[in-house]
């Protein structure tokens, strides 16, 4: 049962990824349904002994683009009212967290999703430009031009808010 | 000697080779404006990480720790001619549906796609149509237990090696509610595993009332799940 274990290990990035490539908390875990689902009827595909984060960043990548047209849910939030409930009980620094998150958050989703998906795996997952431009399969060119300007316009954006 | 400013961001992410990296940094001690801008694209590459740190350290919501898991994939019912509640829900029929062609359900398999989704055919078909609960796996096939939906038709969990489901008597055939991958890793048969208890679970969800008895069932074979 390594499969499921490996998956269930993955999930907390897998999570991270979808945050950061959707702009609503409810849509995010919805993708990290879809994705896991996706996953589970598709294992047979997946080669043991090579990097499953790899393998699954791009299958909820796919996921993410398959079900744009699907989206209906507005841009407003990014905190949903559920996550919103609880800042009062939390404590200071974990509303500073959250205000933060919200703030990058509304800076990502200004992004066009290929600069998005690019500064997602690179900046919030941490993977190597190699790495990330093998998930979205474009050339090493593409992935750093798109890091370049996505950078760019974080900057000016969380410039403008700080 | 200029710097572009695609090779400058690789320098502050640590991409560059060791000749490169020479190269900017000689650039970078030569221009003041250089430096700040690498320092910027290492303070906001920080400032992005470590906003979406959290999330990576919070609990996995419960449906998607048990769902990765179980290794329980679902199926909307009827997902043409139903409104998507959600786009996940929509998603999930239609690629999760190609994915499953796409690995080889085939006509002449015991699961084929119809109009509707995925139905059962073959021996899988007949196991479903004539096999009580009570015969085992002779057929290759266990039935798990049969009831009724909310919506009043029947359905029926099945384990078998290659696939375990939900079907559910539509017309004259069996829709594909829920299907599991039924076997273990390395080939081994998998004797009620986590994906049975997931079906069962999904199972319950469904069930209006109690699951049929031995007579029940047999009553139902006999009036041919009508």
């Amino acid at each position: 049962m390594s499969f499921e274990r490996d998956l269930t290990a993955l999930l907390p990035r897998l999570r991270r990824f979808a945050h950061a490539l959707a702009r609503d908390a409810a849509d995010a875990d919805d993708l990290t349904q879809v994705a896991v689902e996706r996953a589970l009827v598709a294992r047979a595909s997946f080669t043991a002994g090579t990097r499953m984060d790899s393998w699954m960043y791009r299958i909820m990548r796919n996921a993410w683009i398959d079900t744009a047209r699907m989206r209906r849910r507005a841009a407003q939030t990014f905190v949903a009212e559920e996550a919103g409930a609880e800042v009062g009980d939390a404590g200071d620094r974990a509303i500073e967290a959250r205000v933060e998150l919200d703030r990058v958050g509304r800076a990502m989703a200004t992004l066009p999703d290929e600069q998005r998906e690019a500064v997602a795996l690179v900046l919030v997952e941490g993977l190597a430009y190699k790495e990330a431009a093998a998930v979205l399969d474009i050339p090493m060119g593409t992935l750093t031009s798109r890091l370049v300007r996505g950078r760019a316009a974080l900057m000016t954006k969380l410039g403008e808010a700080a | 000697m200029t710097i572009d400013r695609e090779t400058l961001m690789a320098y502050a992410d640590g991409e560059c080779d060791p000749l490169t990296t020479r190269r900017v940094e000689r650039a970078i001690a030569a221009d003041p404006a250089l430096a700040a801008e690498v320092e910027a694209q290492r303070a906001l590459r920080a400032r992005i990480g470590a906003a979406f740190a959290p999330i990576a350290a919070a609990p996995v919501p419960p449906r998607i720790a048990e769902l990765a898991a179980s290794n329980v994939v679902t199926f909307p019912a009827r997902p043409k001619r139903r409104f998507p509640a959600g786009w996940a829900g929509a998603a999930a029929a239609s690629l999760v549906l190609g994915l499953l062609i796409g690995r080889g359900i085939a006509p002449g398999g015991p699961i084929e796609a119809g109009p509707d989704g995925l139905v059962a055919r073959g021996t899988l078909a007949r196991a479903l149509d004539t096999q009580p609960g009570s015969d085992g796996a002779a057929s290759g096939v266990r039935m798990l237990a049969s009831f009724r939906a909310a919506d009043g038709g029947y359905c029926r969990v099945f384990a078998g090696s290659a696939t375990s489901g939900i079907a559910c008597r539509d017309g004259d055939a069996w829709t594909l509610r829920r299907t599991a991958s039924g076997r273990a890793e390395g080939g081994a048969y998998r004797q009620a595993g986590s994906a049975d208890a997931g079906l069962m679970a999904a199972a319950q969800d469904m069930m209006a009332g109690q699951p049929l008895d031995g007579a029940g069932e047999a009553a139902a074979i006999r009036q041919g799940w009508r």
